[in-house]
């Protein structure tokens, strides 16, 4: 909105300072930052279980940091969902989506993380399951990826 | 919940929030131009977070404590089966959407309010997988890991 940033921040000025987020929740609360185990406490209640109370802060941090940077930077204005909505319409885009959420959240409880837990906070920590999770998700993707790309003529 | 545990969490999720949201990882063409293997910044980003990250911890095991939470002890876990199948079924997720939990609420933000979709679908999927673990008799899987005592508490409820 304010534009303050304009496009997108270096790779080399943001990973660094996400790897420092890292750090800083080890060193300050011993806690492994990850983003699938805050949104999973959001579902504790339904489920009978009480989640560690810092989780839910994180979350909502999360979303204001979010909320933020968007009124910082360029204009925001409602948009679809990149190549996906144009090739899809919206009565398949829709189910995909919910499927593409039902996938990440399934996946990331069974394994116990995701790009931010294992991905960067359990590999950080040099934790063998992180590394295993972090090789696995980024070899399909990449694979499911390349896949599409090559399935549909280069429109995905 | 200390006030000194309340602030981190507040101060290092907004700065993470942030981080996301200005490093275009909402936006689907930053990740899936990466996962074409076209545009190695989500790479860069990921591989100088985990480089930065483990110089960091390395410096934090010296002193072996932490601010607000007693002693510090990482995660370090073995290997099993559910992380390869729980990964294999998130990339598929990250690979079709090309999101993950933390970037769709940078997507939802700057306006990509199909994010949304993908956030109900993802309480779903937790849900789901809790659900299974139920029925086969085990502990539902929480997040924390950090010590066994957490899943154990959490496990007799």
């Amino acid at each position: 909105m304010f534009d303050l940033i304009s496009g997108q921040l270096p790779w080399w000025v943001a990973g660094p300072g996400v790897g420092l987020c890292v750090v800083a929740l080890y060193g300050l609360i011993n806690a492994r930052l990850g983003v699938s185990g805050a949104w999973l406490a959001t579902i504790a209640p339904v489920e009978g279980w009480r989640p560690e109370p810092w989780r839910r802060t994180f979350l909502l941090a999360l979303a204001g940091g979010c909320v933020v940077a968007a009124l910082l930077g360029p204009p925001v204005r409602v948009h679809g969902y990149g190549r996906l909505s144009e090739v899809l319409p919206p009565i398949a885009l829709i189910p995909v989506l919910l499927l593409v959420g039902v996938a990440l959240g399934y996946g990331s409880r069974w394994a116990g993380g995701c790009t931010s837990g294992h991905g960067m906070s359990g590999c950080a920590a040099a934790s063998p399951d992180s590394v295993v999770v972090t090789a696995t998700f980024f070899t399909v993707a990449v694979a499911i990826t390349l896949g599409l790309n090559a399935l549909t003529g280069g429109l995905l | 919940m200390s006030r000194g545990v309340r602030w981190s969490a507040l101060g290092v999720g907004i700065v993470f929030g942030f981080l996301l949201t200005a490093s275009g990882l909402g936006d689907y063409d930053t990740i899936h131009d990466g996962l074409l293997l076209e545009d190695p910044y989500i790479f860069l980003m990921m591989g100088s977070a985990m480089a930065v990250a483990f110089a960091g911890l390395a410096v934090l095991r010296r002193t072996g404590r932490t601010r607000y939470a007693g002693r510090l002890s990482l995660p370090h876990h073995r290997i099993e089966r559910r992380h390869v199948y729980g990964g294999a079924i998130f990339g598929l997720g990250f690979g079709v959407g090309a999101t993950c939990p933390g970037m769709t609420v940078a997507m939802t933000a700057t306006g990509g309010l199909l994010g949304l979709v993908v956030l109900g679908g993802l309480l779903g999927g937790l849900w789901l997988r809790g659900w299974v673990e139920r029925r086969q008799q085990q502990p539902v899987s929480t997040e924390p890991e950090t010590s066994a005592a957490t899943r154990a508490a959490v496990s007799s409820r």
